[in-house]
């Protein structure tokens, strides 16, 4: 039997992301994970879209004329072949031989002196096609130019543009953030032990961990691994969740008897971190629109034990009140808002292949339409937690001061901490805190609102 | 050890149906040995002696990534434990350069035995668990083109034959 190489399957696996129509890497990768060589082919995807906009530049340049359309396979399988030549040890004539195999596999051997070619050009030309990609922008540049900056970073132009103007001083490190490997980070229950104790826990086994800086429940792995490595995680002792979503519960001012819902909650990582934090809430509802993600919610709380407390999980839009509201006013809301994820890149690289303007533009649309319509379910003197993985102001502060402008007992507070970035309206009062995705052992990139329901309507002038 | 030709579809040897081996002696050795290296040379993770024109129920496979634990199967039989289906792009080194979807049972029981004719038996899933009913299909003269349209198939055997006339 001839098995159809790891080459073969992810430039099939990625022609058919770009197509869009068949959801996430993750997801395709889902009918390989049986394999002996999974990792491999998941390095392989996951890594030529990491890399996608430098390395579909360097492509260009190798490529004579355009490959078709229908040849997106073919153009993947070199995409996936230039980013081994460039950021993998496998030994060069490994590399091209695998992947002219892989062009029968794809069952297009037409390609196969196309892909040696090409790869053996690349390698030859090395030295001046990478200089020329990497070369300092000159101010006064063509756009041509500025389609090279951004290839240089590994990014989309649109998103590269948008971060320029929006954080020039942090350009480029968010650029370096989104491009690396993310860290494995674990949330403890402390309600069940104590961070220190975990940790030397985690120390028995061999697992190498540091304390978290953003939130006193998180441990930073040295090294990923797999979670039935973990001492206690069937049983509940930590989830695996990125250090920005542990930092929700501690914002929420909870205390016991409070009621709550989260109106986006699957998969459940912060309902549980919720949960956990604050055990003896009043109420609690969960909500999500997906029957299928909101299984996984159900799964999560069931792991953890939570499921003793009053919770109560809904399928519906957030938006619609009368799927979900029993009309009593809420204490607590948490919104984390569908968003562009452009925070959290350096997990989903593939952000990089699909997302348009357009998609960031519709998801504010939805960010408007919820916050407007959980508003009126907040009791006064309540707080809602606005919250995106989004590092676009867009979905963010201009959000909320749209927001703000429109609703009259709607107050920000300032939140004080030692991270991220205060994000200020023109009269200087708060519009929530930005973390980028700057810390290679710390958060993902995320937007955090403290809005407070005032009793008189507030004084826009004052 | 030698590299032995490997049978092409739609060569009519392939749909020999092969005889159990009695006799396990230095020849068979031998031979499972050839099979061996055949097999690495054509890059394949599943030989059936079918495939060399040796008409004996012999195979070898190796599923491993790193292409280092060999296995020789002798008279091999299987038992289905798990009706689910798993799919799978197969190919075939007699069958070069063509992919296509097959359905098969995902967990089954491998009854064979090794190379001294010591019986033994080994419960499989997931790649092994294809390859190896793949292999036992070649000891029964069958190949996986058998198992798609006849659309395909014939264009599959089209092209095949049009390449051997090539190169012949």
């Amino acid at each position: 039997m001839a098995s159809k190489s790891a080459r073969a399957i992810a430039a099939k696996v990625l022609s058919t992301l770009q197509v869009g129509t068949n959801g996430s890497l993750s997801n395709l990768l889902d009918d390989y994970r049986e394999r002996d060589d999974y990792p491999l082919i998941q390095e392989l995807c996951f890594g030529a879209c990491r890399w996608y906009p430098a390395l579909d530049h360097l492509l260009d340049n190798l490529l004579s004329k355009p490959l078709k359309a229908k040849e997106s396979d073919v153009r993947w399988l070199l995409l996936v072949g230039l980013y081994q030549l460039r950021e993998l040890s496998i030994a060069d004539y490994a590399v091209i031989n695998e992947s002219v195999e892989a062009s029968r596999g794809l069952k297009k051997p037409w390609a196969a002196a196309l892909v040696n070619a090409v790869l053996r050009n690349y390698l030859r030309r090395k030295v001046s096609l990478e200089s020329a990609l990497q070369l300092d922008q000159n101010p006064g540049a063509a756009s041509s130019d500025a389609k090279r900056a951004a290839a240089a970073l590994a990014h989309p132009k649109w998103l590269f543009d948008r971060l320029k103007t929006e954080r020039p001083e942090s350009l480029e490190a968010i650029c370096d953030g989104n491009n690396a490997r993310p860290p494995m980070t674990l949330r403890v229950n402390l309600s069940k032990i104590s961070r220190n104790d975990y940790l030397e826990r985690l120390g028995e086994r061999g697992i190498d961990a540091t304390l978290g800086g953003y939130a006193d429940t998180a441990l930073v792995l040295r090294e990923p691994c797999h979670v039935d490595a973990l001492p206690g995680f069937r049983d509940g002792l930590v989830s695996v969740q990125d250090e920005a979503s542990q930092i929700v519960p501690s914002l929420l001012q909870l205390r016991p008897g409070l009621s709550l819902v989260d109106a986006c909650a699957a998969p459940g990582g912060k309902t549980a971190a919720i949960l956990e934090r604050e055990t003896a809430l009043k109420r609690v509802v969960a909500i999500d629109s997906s029957k299928k993600r909101l299984a996984r919610v159900t799964e999560t709380l069931g792991r953890l034990a939570l499921t003793e407390q009053p919770i109560t999980l809904c399928t519906a839009n957030a938006e619609n009140l009368d799927a979900w509201w029993d009309g009593n006013p809420i204490d607590r809301i948490l919104l984390d808002a569908p968003c562009s994820a452009t925070g959290v890149i350096r997990r989903h690289p593939d952000i990089k292949v699909l997302r348009t303007p357009d998609e960031v533009a519709s998801c504010c649309e939805s960010q408007q339409t919820l916050l407007a319509a959980l508003w009126p379910c907040l009791a006064e003197d309540g707080l809602l937690l606005y919250t995106t993985c989004s590092v676009l102001d867009e979905e963010n502060q201009h959000t909320i001061s749209r927001f703000l402008a429109a609703t009259d007992n709607a107050k920000c507070e300032r939140i004080t901490a030692d991270w991220g970035v205060e994000c200020a309206a023109a009269d200087g009062g708060s519009l929530g805190r930005q973390l980028l995705p700057i810390d290679p052992r710390g958060p993902d990139g995320f937007f955090f609102a403290l809005l407070r329901k005032t009793s008189e309507p507030e004084s826009k002038t004052g | 050890m030698a590299v032995l030709p490997i049978l092409e579809f739609p060569d009519p040897r392939l749909r020999t149906v092969a005889k159990p081996v009695t006799l396990f002696d230095a020849e068979l050795k031998s031979l499972v040995a050839d099979m061996r290296e055949t097999m690495y040379a054509a890059e394949g993770i599943g030989l059936a002696a079918s495939q060399v024109d040796v008409h004996r129920r012999i195979l070898v496979i190796d599923v491993s990534e790193t292409k280092d634990s060999p296995r020789a199967f002798i008279n091999p039989t299987f038992e289905v434990i798990d009706e689910e289906l798993q799919d799978y792009d197969e190919g075939c080194l007699s069958v070069p350069g063509f992919y296509e979807t097959v359905s098969r049972p995902r967990r089954v029981i491998i009854r064979a035995q090794d190379e001294e004719g010591v019986p033994f038996e080994l419960e499989a899933d997931g790649l092994l668990a294809i390859c190896i009913q793949h292999e036992i299909d070649h000891l029964d003269g069958k190949l996986f083109v058998d198992y798609i349209s006849k659309l395909k198939r014939d264009r599959i055997r089209s092209k095949l034959t049009k390449a051997h006339k090539k190169s012949a």
